[in-house]
């Protein structure tokens, strides 16, 4: 069992980020942190939660850091009983809103793992992409974490930007290893709809060569990569989870809670959230759609693919993948050889 | 009352006006109103409006008055491809004259002469008629002395119009009934009607359009088909007209109407056959009844290979409807079952298949379209094929014989040059060439069918900016060095991609071949080689290379479902694409041979 927390506020709207967060709503976050609660007691009692049984709690947004962490308190105060003693509870923080007292305040709260909005460390890359902090911010971000004494420590770094050249991914991956991070995420910029940069082609460098490069240059220098996007000598036992298909829960406006057969969709306006923080609407999953997503999930990541799984003909094209080296078998999983070939292996195992 | 009605058909190269022409007719008789008017009426089918061409003839039945007098007239439309010539034969034979409807600007043209002549053979009164005489570039003098010229027709008296403005359109009308002769079949003789277009109604069933020669066709008569010797009740009589046809008990001498058996299928009323009285048969039927018959074969394939029995459906119904295709059950090691379907040319061809896409919901992979060749086997047999795949060992070849046409074509003298080059890369042997006038050039040449059925008129109008016109008409067998063509992917020999082709250009065809398909054939996750061979031999190979990357960056717990409605989507379209052992391959493969010179 895993539970997601969403934050949707920004200080500042970066041109490429899709996510559900509102940098003009302020004003509603003593009434959101509230909220929370009421959905959170609600989602404990439905779904009949034991006492330490949920093994990671992720804060994400939205910047979770543009919220007082003392905020964060009853939250806490109400989860915590419901966590296993070594849960793995992540928060997300912005480097310019995560100040030295809001990681100890969290760290305190129980937090022992951050998930830095870094992106780059080049000025002009971070103005470029409209993120609000400077490179000397960032650093400094990650070093106080360190210092308030939380030891798991991962950042976002972004690429195939149009500023993107191998020399300068080459020297935001030198920075952020002269830092004291045990985790990697790297995203492949993505022009989503609803951004500033959708239908902009040219914010992007779609060269193959470049991304290939990166990735191996992060795994060379000592973040093995366990999914697409994931790298670390510490594997997040929450994003794992997800690629795992556990169940989660999932509080807050724009979250999105999963159980067995069906995805549950809190509003994701701030607004309607916080009038009915109860509403929801139910999606229900076929045994083909949980199939497929088994499928996808475990050949993006190392989870990798139960072969007891697949059909008689997806077995057929899973021979003939095999064959040609696209997968490698190990005890009675698939495993993919390429996460940047995941979606078109999935295409083909299941045609 | 013979002498009040006109028969007659317009004869125009495509683009010619001919359509805008008739649009102007019915409105200037008042048949249809201004706002039931909608352009192009007599082009029904949403394929003939979108291309602009007709494919089924029509017919109206308008009632003019002249000096007081009404007069029926019925305007009998032609297709207009080269493709449905048998029909435009057909329509002729129902007219007792014909409008030549030339472009004041662009002249006469190669199926305009051979639809000329035909008129000529059947005697039809020929008037000619200029068009668009009010664009800038309208010469109509020029293009008298052209029609005087290549065609021998006076043109001392041809009309000036333009269908687009009105120009002359009561002139053309007075015309009609002045020069074109009434009907003068014999009232008491047996019934005796040409069947000059037939259809599928889904509420009236096979419906024939008929010219009744002789006697005359009422309703509840017992009807004799002569071409299929069976009886048939008169249910119901109608006159032709694009948006309402009107009820009659009777179809007298020398009248177009429509006539209802209460038939399925379209095949029990052929075009060209003879409609005769049950019980006093007329003695001899309409001359000229031909079977159709398919030049052009192509296998049609479900991509979704357990929907072969709806394509079967679709094809009998399709075939109630359009009686000139022909087809027979085949297999493909590669693309399973489906049929070997016979055409009349490859617009039929794409016209069947895009009906069978639309009207059936079906996805279909057309293989490259062939002609029925004739194999001499060492053992002396003789056998017709129709489908590469079925060629026998080349041991057991003794010759392959394949169809030859006389082909037409008339051009501007300054494309001379291109079109000479296009039709020696097709293997054509000229047999004459005139200059009808310094500026234009009549070329006729001797050449395999299979090179014309394929793209040779889109080339043609490329070489010739659109200018030259093409006509042809069968010839009969000649042998060839011909050889068979196959293609590999991935190792596996495509059994519906094979080809036949001239040996002699056999290696650049499989070069271009392998080329084209290289073009077409998405990256996929291997890396794919593409190869041509003759028998054994591989002479030329290129290669897919294997796709870079497709994945999306991001997928925690909120994507999930989208990620997934995602990737069902891109699964969606690769439905359209055929599996091949491990290589997907689009549609449009099927016929790269389509894009190669």
């Amino acid at each position: 069992m895993l539970a997601y927390l969403h934050i949707p506020f920004c200080d500042s709207k970066c041109h490429y980020c899709a996510f559900n967060s509102y940098d003009t709503k302020s004003t509603l976050k003593k009434a959101y942190m509230s909220a929370i609660n009421d959905q959170l007691r609600f989602e404990l009692e439905q779904n009949a939660i034991e006492k330490q049984s949920i093994r990671s709690l992720f804060i994400g947004g939205g910047t979770p850091s543009c919220i007082d962490a003392a905020r964060y308190e009853p939250f806490f105060a109400l989860i915590t009983p419901y966590l296993t003693p070594d849960a793995e509870i992540t928060t997300e923080a912005n480097p310019h809103s995560a100040t030295l007292s809001w990681l100890q305040t969290m760290h305190a709260l129980g937090v022992n793992r951050i998930s830095f909005g870094v992106q780059s460390f080049h000025a002009q890359k971070l103005a470029f992409l409209g993120r609000n902090h400077t490179p000397v911010t960032a650093i400094r971000a990650v070093e106080n974490a360190f210092n308030a004494g939380i030891r798991n420590l991962s950042v976002d770094l972004i690429y195939a930007t149009a500023y993107d050249t191998e020399a300068l991914l080459n020297e935001d991956l030198r920075i952020a290893c002269s830092l004291p991070i045990n985790h990697i995420s790297a995203y492949a910029l993505t022009l989503e709809e609803n951004t500033p940069f959708f239908g902009r082609n040219e914010t992007t460098n779609p060269s193959e060569e470049l991304a290939r490069a990166f990735v191996a240059s992060i795994v060379e220098a000592g973040f093995p990569q366990y999914e697409i996007s994931n790298f670390g000598r510490y594997q997040s036992r929450h994003n794992t989870g997800y690629w795992l298909h556990e169940n989660y829960m999932g509080v807050g406006a724009g979250a999105v809670g999963f159980f067995d057969d069906r995805r549950f969709y809190p509003p994701s306006e701030i607004e309607a959230y916080v009038q009915n923080p109860l509403a929801r609407r139910t999606e229900m999953l076929s045994l083909e759609d949980l199939h497929v997503e088994k499928i996808f999930l475990g050949l993006r990541s190392n989870v990798g693919v139960l072969t007891s799984l697949l059909s008689q003909r997806e077995r057929e094209n899973a021979a003939i993948l095999l064959h040609e080296k696209k997968l490698v078998q190990i005890n009675d999983r698939l495993f993919n050889q390429d996460y940047f070939l995941s979606d078109e292996l999935a295409l083909f195992l299941t045609r | 009352m013979q002498s009040r009605i006109r028969n007659f058909s317009i004869i125009a190269h495509i683009d010619h006006g001919k359509s805008t022409l008739a649009d102007r007719l019915i409105q200037e008789c008042g048949a249809v109103s201004e706002r039931e008017m909608s352009s192009q009426m007599m082009d029904t089918m949403d394929i003939e409006k979108e291309r602009g061409i007709t494919i089924k003839a029509q017919s109206v039945r308008l009632t003019y008055v002249k000096d007081g007098q009404p007069y029926i007239l019925n305007l009998i439309d032609t297709p207009g491809h080269v493709d449905f010539s048998y029909e435009v034969s057909r329509s002729l034979a129902s007219s007792d004259g014909a409008l030549l409807v030339v472009d004041a600007s662009q002249g006469v043209e190669a199926q305009t002469i051979a639809n000329v002549y035909i008129a000529i053979e059947h005697n039809l009164e020929i008037i000619p008629v200029i068009n668009k005489i009010d664009l800038p570039a309208a010469d109509p003098e020029r293009v008298k002395d052209e029609i005087e010229h290549t065609i021998g027709l006076d043109c001392s008296e041809s009309l000036n119009v333009s269908a687009k403005s009105g120009i002359g359109i009561r002139e053309l009308l007075d015309r009609i009934v002045d020069r074109i002769p009434a009907p003068t079949g014999d009232e008491n003789a047996p019934t005796k009607a040409l069947i000059y277009d037939s259809w599928f109604d889904n509420y009236l069933g096979a419906l024939a359009l008929v010219r009744v020669y002789d006697g005359t066709i009422v309703k509840g008569q017992e009807v004799y088909v002569m071409g299929t010797g069976k009886k048939h009740e008169v249910l119901n009589l109608m006159y032709p007209h694009p948006l309402a046809m009107q009820k009659t008990n009777e179809i007298k001498t020398g009248e177009v109407g429509i006539v209802v058996l209460g038939l399925k299928n379209v095949g029990d009323v052929q075009v060209g056959d003879t409609i005769t009285d049950a019980k006093r048969k007329t003695a001899e039927a309409v001359g000229g009844f031909k079977q159709v018959k398919q030049f052009v074969f192509a296998g049609l394939y479900p991509i979704e290979t357990d929907r072969f029995e709806e394509l079967r459906d679709a094809l009998d119904k399709l075939k109630l409807n359009d009686s000139s295709i022909s087809y027979e059950p085949e297999t493909s090691a590669a693309l399973g079952f489906g049929f070997r379907v016979g055409f009349l040319g490859l617009l039929h061809m794409e016209v069947i298949k895009e009906r069978l896409e639309r009207e059936f919901d079906l996805d279909l992979i057309a293989t490259a379209p062939t002609v029925t060749y004739k194999v001499v086997t060492t053992k002396g047999t003789s056998l017709d094929i129709q489908n590469p795949s079925e060629l026998p060992p080349v041991n057991e070849i003794e010759e392959i014989q394949e169809p030859y046409v006389k082909a037409t074509v008339l051009t501007p003298s300054e494309f001379l040059g291109n079109i000479i080059i296009l039709m020696n890369n097709k293997r054509g042997l000229q047999k004459k060439m005139d200059y009808l006038s310094p500026e234009r050039v009549l070329l006729e040449y001797e050449i395999p069918l299979n090179e014309i059925v394929m793209d040779f008129y889109d080339k043609l109008k490329s070489v010739s900016k659109g200018y030259a016109s093409f006509d042809y008409e069968p010839i009969g067998y000649q042998a060839g060095d011909l050889v068979k063509l196959d293609v590999l992917v991935a190792g596996e020999v495509v059994d519906a991609l094979s080809i036949i082709v001239p040996r002699i250009s056999a290696q650049s065809r499989g070069r271009d071949f392998v080329k084209a398909m290289k073009e077409i054939v998405p990256r996929q996750l291997f890396e794919v080689a593409i190869q041509a061979s003759i028998g054994n031999k591989v002479i030329a190979r290129e290669t897919v290379k294997s796709m870079g990357k497709n994945v999306t960056a991001k997928c925690y717990g909120g994507d999930i479902t989208r990620k997934r409605k995602l990737l069902e989507k891109q699964k969606e379209g690769k439905k359209r694409m055929k599996s091949i052992g491990k290589v997907q391959l689009p549609q449009e493969a099927f016929l790269t041979i389509l894009k190669i010179d």
